[in-house]
């Protein structure tokens, strides 16, 4: 998340990628950095011992959430 | 009797997020990888579809050196030419 | 002297100390366990004590810039338990953990489960009565715990580590409630720790690493110097290859009967570490026994891991009760990630 506020501070508009097991961690880490309510995609929780069509399905979510984060 | 707040009490400087985007095609796109095992087969399926369905002008794949810290000042660099980045995985 | 109109802190009123338990739980600012009412007036006899003014900087954590100001260590201290005399060295070791090179923010916010291990040496141990003999890292004596204790809470009030919510960590450990110890230097030929690390001999100084919990070996039936640490390099490799293969800063507890054993046959702390870093090693291959075949691939297999990076990277602690041949291994949290730092408890060694 902290990569993610310096990425968007830079300029860009970034998409952080989180699991659910992390998303209040996340949404805590993004107000003490200073963007509170800053939106990210979530995907199912764990990615380290997932399948691979579970992770071409957790890619499928990250874009589609994307999409809505990164238009005006 | 009183007693003294433990906690920080500092608010965080506030930051602007960057501007979004009016089209998300032909782009050029950063993934910035925390370094855990399991991003780079995700991140090889985001790309995949970056590319046919988003129509990435370039995709640029960054990993950074310590998934425990921030992101090396030139890495943020690097991505900073992007139009738009994602990072991951906060697991 | 400063004065109570310089504490910036807000301020609440309440009835007394039993109606401070309340308040410090229900607003999430304590471990559980009963506190200390942090007024101004015990607040300042901290910082007299330090020498500090309030808004002193004692070290800000890197990730997100975030001070750790004289005043706020001092309300966490006085809310764990500290009394002044305690408080220098509460400060000496909240800047030695904002250092970039301890990973503060990283270490404590991990699934890992670190806590921060503290070991004193110098005088400061004596003049604070700890006691680095029995139950050294159990519940040895008043200033490890509270010293302990307000490094928690710091973290918790100051840097927002509270579980669940920046600190993910699955499991944690005991240590999180305190794991401060002092080396028995009195009872010990060994060179101090901090000393090996730099430190000016004769001077009070602190190390810090983050760290897991300990596991105790016993190894009574030899005097052979190199049986001895073959049980505590077992212990390590076990480490490496039951929780993480990474190598960092491992700490070895010694205590008395063992040390003798080592110290009879004229080994040094140097001897041991050089021995360890020897000896505490795995082959990835390992994993495969110990049900990670997963990992293990056709190229992988024969790849040697050390514990150590380098027989320096050993924190080798002269402490612990004088009888039965027990030691103790204290695992990094993750690798070389957190590095051990080493600081002056008042003083500063690289000024």
């Amino acid at each position: 998340m902290h990569d993610a506020v310096s990425l968007e501070k830079a300029g860009v508009p970034t998409v952080a990628v989180m699991t659910s097991a992390f998303e209040d961690a996340a949404a805590l880490m993004a107000r003490v950095c200073g963007l509170p309510g800053y939106g990210f995609a979530i995907v199912g929780h764990p990615i380290s011992s997932a399948k691979d069509e579970e992770l071409a399905d957790k890619a499928r979510q990250a874009l589609v959430q994307a999409e809505r984060l990164l238009l005006g | 009797m009183y007693v003294l707040d433990p906690t920080a009490e500092t608010n965080p400087e506030p930051v602007s997020r960057a501007p979004r985007l009016d089209s998300l095609h032909h782009r050029r796109i950063g993934l910035l990888s925390n370094g855990k095992a399991s991003v780079a087969p995700l991140f090889d399926h985001l790309e995949s579809l970056l590319r046919q369905e988003w129509k990435a002008r370039e995709v640029l794949r960054v990993t950074k050196g310590n998934y425990s810290a921030p992101a090396e000042p030139d890495l943020i660099r690097a991505l900073a030419r992007c139009h738009l980045i994602f990072t991951g995985v906060g697991d | 002297m400063v004065s109570s109109t310089t504490l910036l802190s807000t301020r609440y009123e309440i009835e007394d100390e039993r109606a401070a338990q309340d308040f410090f739980h229900e607003k999430g600012w304590t471990d559980g366990l009963p506190v200390i009412a942090p007024t101004p007036e015990r607040v300042l006899s901290c910082l007299d004590e330090a020498g500090l003014a309030p808004d002193q900087v004692i070290g800000i954590e890197p990730v997100r810039a975030r001070p750790i100001t004289a005043e706020k260590a001092a309300v966490n201290a006085v809310l764990a338990g500290c009394q002044p005399s305690h408080f220098p060295v509460v400060a000496a070791i909240l800047e030695a953990m904002c250092r970039p090179e301890f990973l503060l923010h990283g270490a404590t916010a991990s699934t890992g489960g670190c806590a921060v291990f503290v070991v004193v040496n110098g005088p400061v141990r004596l003049t604070l009565g700890m006691e680095p003999t029995f139950n050294v890292l159990g519940n040895s004596d008043r200033a490890s715990a509270v010293i302990g204790r307000a490094v928690r809470l710091a973290l918790r009030n100051v840097l927002d580590l509270r579980p669940g919510e920046l600190d993910r960590s699955a499991l944690g450990h005991p240590g999180k409630f305190g794991y401060c110890m002092a080396e028995d230097e009195e009872g010990s030929d060994w060179t101090p720790l901090a000393q090996l690390r730099g430190a000016p001999a004769g001077v009070s100084a602190v190390t810090v690493l983050a760290a897991g919990s300990p596991r105790q070996i016993m190894n009574e039936w030899t005097r052979v110097p190199e049986e001895i640490l073959d049980t505590f390099a077992a212990e390590m490799r076990a480490n490496m290859l039951h929780y993480s293969i990474w190598g960092g800063n491992y700490a070895i507890v010694v205590p008395k009967q063992l040390r003798d054993r080592l110290q009879d046959a004229g080994w040094t702390k140097q001897h041991v570490q050089q021995f360890l870093f020897e000896r505490a090693r795995v082959k990835k291959s390992d994993w495969a026994r110990v049900g990670k075949r997963a990992l293990v691939t056709v190229t992988n297999g024969d790849e040697e891991h050390a514990a150590l990076p380098s027989p320096a990277d050993l924190l080798v602690i002269a402490a612990g009760g004088p009888a039965g041949g027990f030691g103790a291994i204290i695992p990094p949290w993750f690798g070389h990630k957190s590095r051990a730092v080493t600081t002056g408890v008042g003083v500063c060694f690289a000024c």
